[in-house]
């Protein structure tokens, strides 16, 4: 009979024991939820989108694992395998997230570049005018130039805008356009010069 | 007993035991693996056909129904075998999969749709640019409206660019903006042609009397109009010489100041034959007459132009003309032959009347 009792009791111990074992892994959920959220607001879908899906698909697959165990018979659950799997999620959306930054901070600089050339050819072009003699032979041009070189410096404003509001692929468009137009303004100014009277 | 067999080989009970396994075991379902790899790839297809961009609805749908069926199939996955069922997750996995192909097509049919309805705005806007283009330089020169044309072509060069990286939102909101500044443009001549249509009266009272005058004395008059860049000799009242004359760089408006660039607008008189101008030969003119100082002493006195502001003189009509352009700083420019011609059959004291339109003469 006590034999029986100890029995019942190393059982009974044993069965609390491995039901403690079968926790879900909700802490690691939580981790990877949040970390997967950063890289949303990191833009991590617009400026890193592969790693932003082998992160979603990871964090998939962990839900996936997780909810299998859950429809197990609770002795048998094991949630090893969805703690590593939430665990990756989170580093491969930290990773994500981490990416997506740098990827952002090349695009800004790039454009940030853009911008600063741009500004010099069209302070030339206005520096050009201004020095440029003008005449009676060559005036007519030179108002119109300055009214192209007025368009110029409304479009780089816009471009400005743009690149400020995050737009930045439209903002080089816009940038590489006032560009060309400002180079071909400075070629028209060396050539109104020669026809001062 | 001799001639038995051993009961427990035949024994019915152990048949029918493994008869109901076999059942149960065949009766179970398989989880729909392939399926889900089959979906899993038509929405990576769908997604490189930018269907995020030009299908986002139907796409996020099917991901979102994809991402359930996988949590479906774990489900089952987790229970008794017996017990599993995967209807559901097929059933999930059949919708996601038609709407990815959705999703696929509706992209590449937006996506042409977008490109092809650009390409005829981008069209449409730069065959409307020619023509304002055309328009502008058939006429005087208005600053401001070149200012806007010019913005307008920098708004459809960036448009052309962003079409080239296959931004066709980007390159619509572009075109857009492309469209606006036309309209603006568009606004801005009707403005010049409404202020132009009160004055219109005016200049027409004042060709009509130069011309009438003429007429009635058998003398010689000028009559200038400025938008058809022509130059009438008008003699007993009958055109006798036609000359093309170029103008002030800035002559779409009437004269306010000095170095402004207009040619002045109204009634004068030669005042001055120089046979020895610099450019070539020269006769000068009474401006500003007395309306053109009250003009200027009103201008000033509104603010509309400054206090420092000179009235200035010299206006001439001169040579060295045939620029096929508006050069001057206000004066009316001939080819020196044409001067000749003109200095040949006027004199001192011949009016001279300007006028920006003249919509019933010659």
């Amino acid at each position: 009979m006590k034999a029986n009792r100890i029995f019942i009791l190393i059982a009974g111990l044993s069965l609390i024991l491995l039901a403690g074992c079968s926790k879900a892994p909700e802490v690691e959920m939580n981790k990877a939820q949040e970390s997967m959220q950063a890289a949303v607001t990191a833009e991590a879908e617009q400026y890193a989108p592969a790693a932003y899906k082998v992160a979603m698909d990871t964090l998939n697959a962990a839900k996936a694992e997780e909810k299998e165990q859950a429809s197990k018979f609770a002795l048998f659950r094991s949630y090893g395998n969805a703690k590593k799997l939430y665990e990756s999620a989170q580093y491969l959306a930290e990773n994500a997230t981490t990416e997506a930054a740098a990827e952002k901070e090349r695009v800004m600089a790039e454009t940030q570049a853009m911008i600063t050339s741009v500004k010099a050819v069209l302070d030339s072009a206005a520096t050009a005018i201004a020095k440029a003699p003008v005449g009676k032979g060559n005036k007519a041009d030179i108002e119109l130039i300055k009214a192209d070189l007025n368009a110029a410096n409304g479009a780089y404003e816009e471009a400005v805008a743009e690149f400020a509001a995050g737009k930045y692929l439209s903002a080089q468009a816009k940038l590489e356009a006032v560009n060309q137009k400002a180079e071909s303004l400075i070629a028209e100014i060396a050539k109104a010069k020669t026809m001062k009277k | 007993m001799k001639g038995q067999l051993p009961k427990r080989i035949f024994a019915p009970k152990a048949l029918i035991l493994i008869g109901l396994i076999v059942i149960l075991i065949s009766g179970c379902q398989e989880a729909p693996s392939i399926k889900f790899d089959r979906v899993k790839i038509a929405l990576a297809k769908a997604a490189s056909a930018d269907a995020l961009t030009y299908a986002k609805a139907t796409y996020t749908t099917a991901d979102s129904l994809l991402a359930e069926a996988q949590l479906e199939i774990a489900h089952q996955n987790g229970r008794f075998f017996i017990l599993r069922d995967y209807n559901l997750a097929e059933s999930l996995l059949t919708d996601a999969h038609v709407l990815s192909f959705q999703a696929l097509n509706e992209a590449r049919h937006n996506k042409t749709s977008l490109k092809n309805h650009i390409g005829d705005e981008l069209a449409s806007l730069k065959s409307e640019l020619r023509d304002w283009r055309e328009a502008l330089a058939g006429s005087l020169i208005i600053f401001e409206a070149e200012k806007i044309w010019s913005s307008a072509n920098l708004a459809l060069t960036a448009c052309d660019k962003l079409i080239d990286l296959g931004e066709y939102n980007e390159a619509l909101r572009e075109a857009e903006n492309a469209r606006v500044k036309l309209h603006a443009l568009g606004s801005l001549v009707e403005e010049y042609s409404n202020m132009q249509a009160e004055k219109v009266k005016t200049w027409r009272n004042w060709v009509v009397q130069t011309v009438e005058n003429s007429r009635l004395n058998g003398s010689t008059a000028i009559v200038v109009v400025k938008a058809s860049h022509k130059l009438y000799l008008v003699r007993a009242g009958k055109i006798i010489m036609t000359f093309n004359c170029e103008l002030g760089y800035n002559s779409a408006q009437q004269k306010y100041f000095s170095g402004d660039g207009a040619t002045p607008e109204g009634t004068y008189k030669i005042t001055h034959i120089n046979n020895g101008s610099k450019f070539y030969r020269a006769l000068m003119l009474n401006y500003p007459n007395d309306m053109d100082r009250r003009r200027f002493s009103a201008n000033k006195s509104k603010g509309i132009i400054s206090r420092y502001a000179k009235i200035g003189a010299l206006i001439e009509i001169h040579g060295h003309g045939g620029q096929n352009k508006d050069w001057t700083n206000g004066c009316v420019a001939l080819t020196d032959n044409d001067m000749d011609r003109l200095i040949n059959n006027v004199s001192v004291g011949t009016p001279v009347t300007i006028v920006r339109v003249s919509d019933q003469w010659p």
